[in-house]
């Protein structure tokens, strides 16, 4: 136990304080205290606003998209024939890495990029047009690249889930006459709330502190334009070269993902009576 | 049995707490000794060791360092880390420390004073007026490797800002390297009437958004430029809008490619001939053989002409630096290294592998491309100029260089991208200012 609590308390809680510590002096040379200063650019920056409204795009994204299609490739590719290869597809994203995925999508939606191409080849040049370059597609763009990988690890949860339904409970549902949608939404539905809270959990988390994506396929640009909080916080600290700044994103990106997580595990867990 | 039972049982989490703490102290053993002294940075007899972020360097080095080691009796050891921030991070930190390379390399301009500011860096003013009597440098770069007064750094290399076109193309559509702003219109629309991109243009990395505009900031009035970098002029003042008008005007026309166009992608388009001339440092020159293309048969190269032909002529110079930590692990070999740097025959062997200017005047580029430029630059007395991402305090560029990224992708018109670049010119140089008082 307490080599664990030194470790956390070496690694985890210092660090902790000291960026709280640091968030509140500037940026000059001699590194003043500066009360709220470094906090107050949240609403004098509008770089900083508009990071706050992709963070929020990117929560929602992050976990609607997943728990949608994650338990729809789920229930579809349950005990279907072609199943073991469904899966392999969906699932086979989740084990790139985010730099790998930005590359692949990369090379898809650049201006000369695949999916414009196509479009081209199909007749639909009109449609044609620079993803990654205008504000909030791009945004947007890149919430369906990473769904597209973070969607794999929901579609194994919910399979797992879906096999621990005991038949019994289906077949009693069939013989009282229940078709396949009130089977699904009476009795499958309430069987994977658990596995929906994990989900749902990782996916916020996530949505959260989305980085390496968005690094790769913009470095939150153009314009500071797809910036999150997560890559405000590294472009403040390691590009701009305001370590006070980049402090204070941090403690805000910080408080928000333990206070959202917090809320949402305490009004779940005591809902299920945990 | 019982009594030999709890003995193996209490036997099995004490021998675990053993073999956990030896992990433990020995894992603690190793890091203790990797912080006080890297094998990387130590001093290895008859060699410096070179901070670097660009590894694709790393066997030029080696090569003027067998050069430099025939002279000094020190070869040089590269240590590349090819993440440009953490690259910064990493030497930043290191200068305090025992743990500093021999040499650095670092950018010059408000980079080096940036870095020169915080301390930790050897004073080369001697080095750079043994190199001045021998007329190994140029007088017009000590500014950018100065701070108050002192030099802190000595040229790594000279590149100019230059667009590279493809030969064979220009000759098919009958034209020529242009030597007007006139004609410069007339091989864009040339080459636009033939379906093929004029220029390239990009935001790709950040950083490559400032390359139109120093370009053009310059070729409408040079002298405003250097009033403008050094905080004396405004970003809102006629020269930088008539600047902006051209570029958007170029994009509007459709002359430039997508602003999410790869730099990295340059050489490969000009020899497909998709696009028709790059914007770009000489240091490209490398690019272009990598890419297959042979100076002076496949690519030529010119410096974008002035806009108006009573304009002064100039040429934006990229000029990076050595740096000499004040505790670098072998400081004598440093100093006996960087004053030999400039030495022709090092620069022969450097410029050759570069394929690029030599910050020593003396030496010639064996790139016919490059020679002809640094022929061009003397007869034609340019006027040397700073590139912009070293010319002003580094918080400004940055964040300008993200406003010009944003109107090359059409989220603000050049009035608005130019008030924007003002407002943080304010904010930057009366920051940069306080730090100094």
């Amino acid at each position: 136990m307490a080599p664990a609590v030194l470790l956390v308390t070496v690694f985890l809680l210092v660090p902790f304080v000291w960026t709280i510590y640091r968030s509140f002096f500037s940026d000059s040379r001699t590194s003043g205290f500066s009360w709220f200063g470094n906090y107050t650019r949240f609403v004098s920056d509008p770089a900083l606003s508009r990071s706050i409204v992709n963070t929020a795009m990117w929560v929602v994204g992050t976990v609607l998209l997943p728990l949608v299609l994650g338990l729809a490739i789920a229930c579809m590719t349950n005990a279907t024939r072609w199943s073991r290869l469904a899966r392999l597809c969906v699932v086979l994203p989740y084990a790139l890495s985010g730099s790998a995925v930005a590359v692949v999508w990369n090379f898809m939606l650049t201006t000369d990029g695949a999916v414009n191409q196509v479009l081209t080849t199909l007749g639909l040049g009109s449609l044609a047009h620079g993803w990654l370059l205008t504000w909030p597609g791009n945004t947007l763009v890149m919430i369906l690249a990473n769904a597209w990988q973070a969607t794999g690890v929901a579609v194994i949860l919910f399979l797992v889930g879906l096999q621990s339904i005991p038949p019994e409970t289906l077949e009693a549902g069939a013989l009282d006459g229940a078709g396949s949608w009130q089977q699904f939404r009476h009795i499958v539905l309430p069987q994977l709330r658990p596995i929906s809270i994990i989900v749902i959990g990782m996916s916020l988390v996530n949505g959260l502190k989305s980085f390496d994506l968005i690094w790769v396929l913009t470095q939150g640009g153009p314009g500071r334009a797809t910036e999150t909080l997560a890559v405000s916080m590294y472009n403040e600290t390691f590009l701009e070269l305001r370590p006070g700044a980049g402090a204070a994103i941090a403690v805000v990106l910080t408080v928000i993902v333990l206070a959202a997580s917090w809320l949402y595990l305490r009004r779940q867990l005591d809902v299920k009576g945990e | 049995m019982s009594a030999s039972g709890r003995t193996r049982r209490a036997a099995v989490p004490l021998a675990r707490r053993r073999f956990l703490a030896g992990m433990a102290a020995g894992a603690a053993t190793l890091a203790v000794e990797g912080c006080a002294r890297g094998d990387s940075t130590s001093a290895q007899p008859g060699t410096t060791s070179i901070s670097n972020d660009n590894a694709t360097w790393d066997e030029g080095y080696r090569s003027a360092g067998r050069e430099l080691k025939k002279i000094t009796g020190y070869a040089l050891r590269p240590l590349s880390n090819p993440s440009v921030t953490s690259y910064q991070q990493v030497v930043q930190m290191t200068l305090q420390t025992s743990k500093a390379t021999d040499l650095v390399k670092w950018a010059s301009g408000y980079q080096l004073k940036r870095l020169a500011r915080a301390g930790g860096l050897t004073d080369l003013t001697k080095v750079w007026g043994n190199y001045a009597a021998k007329g190994w440098v140029r007088g017009s770069a000590r500014e950018a490797m100065s701070y108050h007064g002192k030099v802190y750094g000595v040229p790594l290399y000279e590149s100019y800002y230059v667009l590279f076109y493809s030969k064979p193309v220009f000759q098919r559509l009958g034209l020529s390297a242009p030597g007007s702003w006139a004609e410069l219109l007339h091989c864009a629309e040339v080459l636009k009437g033939n379906k093929i991109t004029p220029f390239l243009a990009s935001q790709v990395g950040g950083w490559p958004a400032i390359e139109w505009f120093q370009e053009l900031v310059t070729k409408v009035d040079p002298r405003f430029y250097q009033r403008l970098v050094a905080g004396q002029a405004s970003y809102t003042d006629d020269a930088a809008r008539q600047a902006m008008n051209i570029w958007y005007d170029f994009m509007r026309k459709g002359w430039m490619t997508s602003p999410d166009f790869d730099q990295a992608r340059g050489p490969g388009a000009l020899k497909a001939g998709t696009v028709g001339m790059f914007l770009h440092g000489t240091w490209q020159a490398q690019g272009m053989t990598a890419a297959g293309m042979k100076a002076d048969v496949d690519y030529g190269a010119f410096i974008l002409p002035t806009v108006r032909p009573s304009t002064p002529k100039s040429v934006i110079a990229e000029s990076g630096v050595f740096t000499v930590p004040s505790r670098a692990s072998s400081h004598e070999a440093a100093m006996a290294n960087v004053g030999a740097w400039l030495d022709p025959s090092v620069q022969r062997v450097w410029s050759d592998f570069l394929e690029d200017s030599s910050a020593n005047p003396t030496v010639r580029s064996s790139n016919p491309v490059v020679a002809r430029l640094q022929l061009d630059i003397a007869r034609e007395q340019r006027i040397p100029l700073v590139r912009y991402w070293e010319a002003s305090p580094p918080s400004l560029i940055q964040g300008n260089a993200d406003d010009l990224g944003g109107f090359m992708a059409g989220q603000t018109s050049p009035a608005t991208t130019l008030r924007r670049m003002q407002e943080r010119a304010q904010d930057e140089w009366a920051a940069w200012r306080r730090d100094e008082a």
